[in-house]
């Protein structure tokens, strides 16, 4: 008996050695979690969580005063180790501390009340399955690994397929295949077919959801399709194709077994048969809506410090009229879509010089040429950037009419469509030997492809209402309450001869004072301008001319370990002949003054991490034709966020 | 018995070395050859495109005095590319790599540690090589870097340098050091460079360095195994540091390993003997 006993405690004890010296990355079951709670102060009487909502007429999110906090649960796991999987749970952001037990907004009776006995979940912090994914790391030739299930969708580029808002990183769902050519991998490739969103894209941002042309709008059987292969034929050239195309299927009401059908019983309003109808249990389908992109691009090294990188991409679209209800002409001009068949090109190329002298001296070139037409309709919407260029807004452009400017709060950037720019871009950049002082010189110049005179903005080409003025995304609203400007996603107007230059210069130096004091300064000069109507009547008097000034400056310094503080102003003076109107109505000269002084904090502590932003914001906007616009804001926002 | 006088001519036959090996010099270079990017032999790089081959190559390591700073230049095998939007993440404008660059200051016994930074894996220095500083050169911003420092390798807290400035051109990361951090470069400095990839989620004990499995993932290296036994680096200076392409067979043989026998070593390069 003792015999048998020695051997399992020996077999115990190196099981127990085993699992001690396995390490975390192959545990068979892992589990992160995140707190974040945000809280939002502004001086006005707005109640919620962010400081700008779902663009859509209404919403229970928006608003700048509120506490709430967030749940985040990530598993994963590993089968074996050629198969892993994960999953991401996160609660409801948009319960405020306030709420307590209350779960939604709707009331018996339809009245106000503290009953709690409140229906709906808008007020409740539920979990929701955010995303799951298995990832299968076949040992075949020439296959990396397939994936079902969520992706943030990173591998194709925003031409194409964009990396999702970080907000949406796990709704991106599909069927991945990723695999390799050569014992080096030069080749490398991913195809995938992409469940496509029913709520973005497409005509009205949907796959037929509240669209007006359609009675039972299919989505269930709307696909994207994607690859891109990326050839490494010598150590300094890569050459990548990306491509996808979408198809957003709808079902062809005549046929007598679809859902709605005019002929329910394939009989006209006399009662005759209608030839050839007849009822099979299956229904045919239509293509309402067909965009297809696609990019080729290459990475040349031109010697050790010199480079090129080119991109030249392809843009189509076919709308099928019976299935998509015009959006330009039945939504005010707002529409993701232009509302025709449209086929289209764009390129790039990007010179760079990284120090060739070894002086701290680098420079990068950029022209670009984008066409009119070009939407990449699922492409990148945010948190992405195709051009060198600080560009208006400075948080990069991107060529799409689908941006997704919304769900933030204020001082996050702002991205502006790159439709139809064409000019280029020069950048220098100097980095002295210590490494305490960098400074970026910019130049650009843009006419656009967009320039036109009488365009069909009625009913088919998008103009997102308001396509006058710098935009002011500090103080923005969604229905243009206050004349904030142009909307970022507006590239067309009905009249328009519009050239504009950037001139940019940002600094940052760090001086020996205390843990390091870091100062930052930004200035930046708009000069835009726009002819508009070029013949006819009034064709001199509605002529734009935009001088804009924007300086920034920022100082910030570490105080104690894991604590850096930071404050700094801003002024912004926008002189604006002709900033919006119409030739009837008139157009008047607007001034704008804006000061804007704010003080930041940030703490780290052993995984706790911690974030404040306070600011004032005085704008006084001197109108010529309206009547003069003050405002006198204050505004904070706090976050704590801890992980394990 | 060596007479007085005996005495004196060897010692001032040794002083000009004494000299040598002990004074302060402008610059050191040390190569490497390109295409053993492979750990001790067998390591693959992740699946994910952002990998490009050669992006952990290493391929020369500059370490030059500019008077109230010392700049480190790390060149590698393929341009260096920010695909993860390091800006966003306060970061240093580039997403993948992570070099540690070990220095012996006095190549005494005794002083100094002879285990790297967490996250390594099973690697080791020898005793008589243990390292006195160490200069981390990666694309986190210094909060999150002096933190994790802080927390997963407190003992070794004071010998980390964290550069004032961190920065990508082209193949090469250049990091500038405070002088007064380091002190002034010695012609007898022990140098070794390990190129790891930065980890910006990292195992709980690992300092934001990317595993080695034995089979490779989207982001994990493979051919190595699935304890942490296997020495998490990727390339390493080796032989001479010269270039020459034996040392491609120095740096499988110096970081071969057995998982519970032997842990692979990492060895020091000194200037003065090469």
């Amino acid at each position: 008996m003792r015999r048998h006993v020695l051997p399992r405690i020996v077999v115990l004890l190196g099981t127990l050695v085993i699992a001690t010296t396995a390490h975390a990355d192959l545990s068979r079951f892992d589990i992160g979690a995140r707190i974040y709670t945000k809280h939002l102060y502004t001086n006005d009487d707005t109640q919620g969580l962010l400081w700008l909502g779902n663009p859509f007429w209404f919403d229970q999110i928006k608003g700048g005063n509120g506490v709430g906090s967030e749940l985040e649960l990530t598993f994963k796991g590993r089968a074996s180790r050629y198969v892993t999987a994960g999953a991401r749970v996160a609660s409801r952001f948009g319960e405020r501390w306030q709420d307590y037990w209350e779960s939604g907004t709707r009331m018996y009776g339809n009245t106000v009340n503290t009953s709690g006995d409140s229906v709906g979940m808008n007020r409740a912090s539920y979990l929701k399955l955010r995303g799951t994914w298995v990832q299968v790391q076949p040992e075949w030739a020439f296959v990396d690994w397939l994936r079902v299930g969520s992706s943030d969708l990173g591998m194709f580029n925003p031409w194409t397929i964009g990396k999702l808002r970080y907000i949406d990183r796990d709704n991106g769902r599909g069927y991945f295949l990723s695999g390799h050519l050569g014992s080096q991998r030069q080749l490398t490739w991913i195809a995938a077919a992409i469940a496509l969103p029913k709520l973005w894209v497409g005509p009205w941002w949907s796959t037929g959801l509240g669209d007006p042309e359609l009675v039972n709008p299919f989505w269930s059987r709307d696909w994207a399709y994607a690859t891109t292969i990326r050839w490494r034929p010598t150590e300094g050239t890569v050459l990548k194709l990306t491509a996808d195309m979408t198809q957003d299927l709808e079902t062809d009401l005549s046929d007598p077994d679809a859902l709605g059908s005019t002929n329910p019983n394939c009989k006209d309003a006399l009662g005759s048969q209608i030839p050839g109808c007849q009822s099979d249990h299956a229904v045919d389908l239509y293509t309402r809506y067909h965009s297809a992109n696609a990019t080729l691009q290459l990475e040349q090294e031109l010697g050790e410090t010199t480079r090129v990188d080119g991109t030249l991409a392809y843009s189509r679209q076919r709308i099928d009229t019976r299935l998509t209800g015009n959006g330009v002409a039945k939504n005010q001009g707002i529409s993701p879509v232009v509302y025709k068949d449209t086929d289209a090109f764009a390129g790039t190329v990007r010179l760079a010089a990284d120090d060739p002298w070894e002086m701290g001296l680098s420079f990068k070139a950029e022209y670009f040429n984008i066409g009119q037409d070009y939407n990449a309709i699922f492409g990148a919407r945010r948190e992405a950037d195709v051009l060198l260029t600080d560009g208006f807004l400075g948080g990069g452009q991107l060529p799409t009419l689908n941006l997704a400017n919304e769900f933030v709060d204020f001082g996050e950037a702002w991205v502006e469509s790159c439709i139809g720019w064409h000019g280029g871009t020069g950048v220098a950049t100097f980095e002295n030997e210590d490494g305490d002082l960098k400074v970026d010189a910019e130049y650009t110049y843009i006419t656009y492809n967009t320039n036109a005179q009488d365009r069909d903005v009625d009913t088919t080409y998008p103009d997102f209402l308001h396509s006058d003025g710098y935009t002011d995304i500090g103080l923005y609203d969604f229905a243009n309450v206050y004349d904030r400007g142009r909307d970022p996603r507006s590239v067309y107007r009905r009249n328009q001869w519009r050239r504009s230059q950037i001139v940019m210069l940002r600094a940052t130096k760090q001086l020996e004072i205390g843990r390091g004091l870091e100062i930052k300064f930004k200035g930046k000069y708009i000069r835009d301008e726009d002819y508009r109507r070029l013949d006819g009547a009034g064709a001199k008097d509605d002529d734009y001319k935009g001088n804009i000034f924007i300086a920034r400056l920022q100082v910030a310094m570490p105080v104690t370990d894991g604590l850096k503080l930071a404050a700094g102003t801003q002024i912004d003076r926008w002189y604006e002949t002709n900033r919006r109107g119409t030739l009837e109505l008139g157009y008047g000269d607007d001034v704008t003054k804006r000061h804007t002084a704010f003080a930041q904090a940030r703490y780290h502590f052993g995984g706790f991490r911690a974030g404040y932003h306070l600011e004032y914001v005085h704008k006084l906007q001197e109108r010529q034709r309206e009547g003069d616009q003050r405002w006198s804001v204050w505004r904070s926002k706090a976050t704590v966020e801890v992980a394990w | 018995m060596m007479s007085f006088r005996s005495a004196l001519v060897v010692a001032t036959l040794l002083m000009p070395t004494l000299v040598v090996a002990g004074s302060p010099v402008k610059k050191l270079v040390f190569s490497d050859p390109a295409g053993d990017d492979f750990g001790p032999g067998s390591y693959t790089y992740p699946t994910h495109a952002v990998y490009a081959p050669g992006s952990f190559d290493l391929r020369n390591v500059e370490i030059t005095d500019k008077g109230a700073t010392i700049q480190f230049k790390v060149k590698l095998g393929a341009r260096i590319k920010d695909p993860w939007n390091s800006k966003d993440w306060d970061g240093n404008g580039f997403s993948l790599q992570f070099v540690q660059i070990y220095i012996d200051t006095d190549h005494k016994a005794g002083s100094g540690f002879t285990k790297p930074l967490p996250g390594l894996g099973g690697a080791k220095f020898a005793a008589d090589e243990a390292w006195d500083k160490l200069v981390l050169i990666s694309p986190q911003g210094k909060t999150r870097l002096g933190q994790e420092v802080k927390y997963k390798a407190r003992a070794m807290r004071k010998s980390v340098v964290i550069p004032r400035k961190t920065r990508a051109r082209g193949k090469t990361l250049t990091a500038i050091v405070k002088k007064s951090d380091l002190g002034p470069i010695g012609a007898n400095w022990g140098i070794q460079v390990v190129v790891q990839s930065n980890e910006g989620y990292p195992a709980k004990k690992d300092i934001l360095t990317r595993r080695v499995n034995q089979v490779r993932g989207e982001h994990r290296f493979g051919g190595g195994h699935d304890t942490a036994c296997d020495p998490h680096v990727i390339d390493i200076l080796a032989g001479k540091a010269k270039g020459e392409k034996t040392e491609i067979a120095a740096q499988k043989r110096t970081l071969a390993y057995t998982c519970n026998k032997k842990l692979a070593t990492l060895p020091m390069i000194y200037a003065s003997k090469r």
